[in-house]
């Protein structure tokens, strides 16, 4: 699976031809600055020259509300499930966002796979679009293993260098899609695929203003030696508003809902909140952690401990900074895995 | 993909009220097919459907041995309860399951078996205690404690009255709170620990109750011998999918509904939120 180049002339021609079978999600300037990914109805859409997107890619895999099923009550009762099986590309994503979708997939996949995630995941193509230097100051993917370029996890990466974008293949899936579009595609030379790496390198190099100390965090936190002190400081910055879960590449807690209009009902699920005082709230008013530092501990220990990483394959902050971006009170990643270190929050 | 969010149906066959607020269910599923693959173990749950008032999770109260039944003892008290409690007989529901792992059996042949039980936490007790009961012979004693915080809150009156009774079980009861009828123990179930005879390095205790209680019998038969793999509990926590996906029965790095609910002491203190 040998990378290719796709000229810059050619691209509008390759997100045409995207369109015609799939959905093809892009990132979209919405507002003046802000930068969505959605559903693109015209290859000029697609925003090329975007830092990140305001949310990541989990709604369209996870949406925040969908319906798991309809049920009728009237004559002997009916259940059905409904699966959405768009296919969809999902085209340009930053490689931190990437990452955090193999984590939804390990939480999704498993031994037990979720049908609404898993039908939407196995109908999508991933098209990760690299970032040749930090793209906003609140990135720290160089901390986590999630970026700026990637080495596996995508069908496609591709490069923005001068002569057009370098398309590397990162899956059969990935292949399928340059072999049928091999009229647009041309092999990439050696001095391609170097100024690629050599790329990576200078990018890496242009992060820095925030730093989270996963490695470090990760071994307290794993080793339940974290300063409870810390907890107590973060609680008290902490609105619980829930803001960091909802934009977090990798939160994806839900809670289930029935609704009924007469006999006819769905159930739904919802995007939930770790953090939220009802969330683990039993029915007979028993709250396992009742206090909002219990809550903390608990997110940031699904987070980044060594246990929670070694059951999905990595730990789960891919460093996309939204968290840094949404949280008023100070009590993001950086900010939460630096206090940990310290044992105390600064 | 075969969808795990996807109920079966089942009808209610019966209505037992076990006290003012709890009552036994039982129920069986509506197809043959389904009813005969439903096989399960002592310790395991399911989620339970009233359509229009939401799912939640129950421990399955009975043994499943020779019958296609099975019970679900249920306390009234939120909102998926209080909708259960208004049907009756003939009503459908649904239910996915079995979910989650189960009481230790085999591994426990030989010993003398304790059961611990506070409350309703007799629930998820009775479907072992009926088959370790059933199979007697392949264990060294069977004793069952059991207390509820008065008199009017013991479940399962007609077969704790057996228990006491027949040949091959040691049953003893007590109440925190006694009243006026009451002429048994009064005190908390851990004060029965001093009244049986055990043989503490050949036993494994099976403990269920509210927290508090499973802490404070926790800490008895520890003081009494029993290693940390020799006592067995099962766990509630709020949860929505039972398969390890919401997130909501999460224990440190455990999921309640999916690697549990039923662990050893020693797993429990592995727990990175375990609080002694």
């Amino acid at each position: 699976m040998t990378a290719r180049m796709l000229p810059h002339e050619r691209i509008d021609e390759f997100v045409a031809r995207l369109m015609q079978s799939a959905e093809v999600v892009a990132p979209r300037r919405v507002e003046v600055a802000d930068v969505f990914y959605g559903p693109v109805s015209s290859p000029g859409e697609v925003a090329w020259d975007y830092g990140t997107a305001i949310e990541p890619l989990k709604r369209f895999l996870l949406p925040q509300r969908e319906t798991m099923l309809r049920f009728s009550t009237d004559g002997g009762l009916k259940v059905e499930a409904e699966c959405d099986e768009r296919e969809r590309v999902f085209l340009g994503v930053r490689c931190c966002d990437v990452t955090g979708l193999g984590v939804m997939d390990a939480m999704y996949g498993g031994d037990i796979p979720d049908p609404y995630y898993m039908s939407r995941r196995e109908r999508s193509t991933v098209i990760a679009l690299t970032c040749l230097e930090a793209p906003e100051e609140t990135c720290f993917c160089v901390c986590c293993d999630a970026g700026p370029f990637l080495t596996e996890g995508y069908d496609q990466q591709w490069t923005s260098l001068p002569e057009g974008m370098l398309v590397e293949i990162g899956s059969e899936r990935g292949e399928a899609l340059a072999r049928a579009n091999e009229d647009l595609l041309a092999p990439a030379e050696l001095d391609q695929i170097a100024a690629r790496y050599r790329l990576a390198r200078e990018a890496e190099k242009t992060f820095g203003d925030f730093k989270s100390y996963i490695a470090g965090a990760m071994a307290k936190l794993s080793m339940n030696e974290v300063d409870p002190e810390v907890w107590e400081q973060a609680a008290m910055r902490c609105t619980e508003c829930g803001g960091c879960t909802y934009l977090c590449p990798t939160c994806s807690c839900f809670t289930v809902t029935d609704r009924m209009n007469g006999s006819e009902g769905v159930r739904e699920r919802h995007w939930d909140a770790c953090l939220n005082n009802c969330y683990a709230r039993e029915a007979s008013g028993h709250n396992p952690r009742p206090e909002r530092s219990d809550r903390l501990r608990a997110r940031f220990f699904h987070k980044i401990s060594h246990q929670w990483a070694e059951r999905n394959g990595r730990q789960a902050c891919v460093g996309c900074g939204r968290c840094v971006v949404g949280c008023m009170a100070w009590a993001h990643m950086p900010a939460v895995t630096e206090g940990i270190r310290r044992g105390v929050m600064t | 993909m075969s969808n795990p969010y996807l109920p079966k149906i089942a009808s209610i066959q019966k209505v037992k009220p076990e006290t003012y607020d709890t009552t036994t269910f039982t129920l069986q599923l509506d197809d043959p097919t389904e009813r005969k693959a439903f096989q399960y173990r002592p310790g395991q749950f399911v989620e339970l459907s009233v359509f229009g008032a939401g799912e939640a999770p129950f421990c399955i109260s009975s043994s499943g041995h020779g019958r296609d039944t099975f019970d679900l003892s249920v306390r009234k008290v939120g909102r998926v309860t209080d909708a259960l409690h208004e049907m009756g007989e003939g009503g459908q529901v649904g239910v996915r399951g079995p979910l989650g792992n189960s009481f230790p059996f085999e591994e426990v042949e030989g010993k003398h078996i304790l059961f611990v039980g506070g409350g309703i936490g007799l629930f998820p007790l009775r479907p072992q205690i009926q088959d370790v009961y059933r199979e007697r012979d392949r264990f060294a004693s069977i004793t069952v404690l059991y207390g509820a915080r008065t008199a009017e809150d013991l479940v399962y009156r007609d077969e704790l009255e057996e228990w006491q009774q027949q040949e091959g079980m040691t049953c003893l009861l007590t109440v925190d709170v006694g009243a006026e009828g009451w002429t048994g123990n009064v005190g908390v179930v851990g004060t029965l620990l001093q009244k049986v005879e055990i043989d503490v390095p050949n036993a494994v205790a099976f403990v269920c109750g509210p927290p508090i209680m499973i802490r404070f019998v926790v800490q008895d038969l520890s003081g009494m011998g029993f290693g940390e793999e020799a006592i067995v509990t099962t766990l509630e926590r709020h949860m929505r999918c039972g398969i390890g996906k919401c997130n909501h029965c999460m224990i440190g790095d455990k999921w309640v509904c999916k690697d549990g609910p039923v662990f050893t002491y020693r797993q429990m203190k592995a727990m990175t939120e375990f609080e002694e």
